[in-house]
């Protein structure tokens, strides 16, 4: 088959299955005889693949590191939610110029308090989708995320 | 284990379109790798030999994406722009029992049309 072609039928994969077996496909597809009824076979199975991805194996090792799991929305919201609680307690104190010791909570501990809580929902939803898919990675990012919770506990424990 | 139906028939094996070849792509993989590591264009031609069937390069890559997301097959060093496959011990496993069930199906039905 012209090398065009093979590229061009290639190409109507997703980009994630073309990064893992797109270069073999396309070997494939140019030194084979491949006639209409191939052809079709490919655009039907590039189609099934847009619709039904294909996850697990070693397609997925890009996804499921460290950075990939942390960047996934159900990590990403409730670090960002326990990292700007942990800036906001911060920032009060720092100018407060040292702890406070007011006993009027203000605004800043009331959201303080609303993001922690809500933290935690998101959490558990982000441990039951990601436990199962990368046990690895996704244990790291649950304890880096109960470290951020835990200094944001003894900031406001020691400083407040 | 998903069949994917579209095997492109292979105009030489004279029963085409009468149901005489074999249609369940990940199994014919797992038979055919069985034999020894074998790339893509090296399986099709096996699996042509092995029951009559001419898999598409659509559904081979299908099969295969999906054997390897299950661990039944893995892939070796790319010799060139080709990646062989070869069978794991799970996979063995899963082809030994996949065939075995064929077997007690094809033998009873084979008893059963005798007796008509």
């Amino acid at each position: 088959m012209n090398v065009r072609w093979a590229r061009l039928l290639t190409r109507l994969y997703p980009k994630q299955w073309r990064e893992r077996y797109g270069e073999e496909m396309e070997e494939l597809l140019r030194a084979g005889d491949v006639d209409l009824r191939s052809t079709f076979d490919v655009v039907r199975a590039a189609l099934a693949e847009s619709l039904w991805p294909t996850h697990g194996g070693s397609m997925d090792q890009r996804v499921y590191t460290f950075g990939g799991v942390t960047r996934q929305p159900s990590a990403a919201v409730p670090l960002a939610m326990s990292t700007t609680a942990l800036i906001m307690v911060l920032g009060a104190v720092a100018l407060n110029h040292g702890p406070i010791h007011d006993t009027d909570e203000g605004a800043v501990a009331h959201i303080w308090q609303i993001l922690m809580v809500l933290q935690l929902p998101a959490l558990a939803l982000f441990a039951i989708r990601w436990l199962r898919r990368a046990l690895r990675p996704t244990l790291e990012v649950l304890a880096l995320q109960v470290g951020v919770i835990l200094v944001n506990v003894a900031v406001v424990l020691f400083l407040t | 284990m998903r069949s994917t139906q579209n095997v492109v028939e292979n105009p030489k094996s004279g029963n085409a379109g009468f149901g005489g070849e074999y249609s369940d792509p990940p199994l014919l993989v797992l038979a055919s790798l069985a034999g020894g590591p074998k790339h893509g264009h090296a399986m099709i031609e096996d699996i042509a030999l092995l029951c009559g069937s001419r898999l598409g390069p659509g559904t081979l890559y299908g099969a295969i994406a999906r054997l390897e997301q299950q661990g039944w097959i893995e892939p070796l060093p790319a010799e060139q722009r080709r990646r062989p496959y070869r069978i794991t011990p799970a996979g063995m496993k899963v082809l030994r029992a996949k065939l075995a069930t064929l077997h007690r199906f094809t033998t009873a039905g084979l008893k059963r049309l005798e007796a008509v």
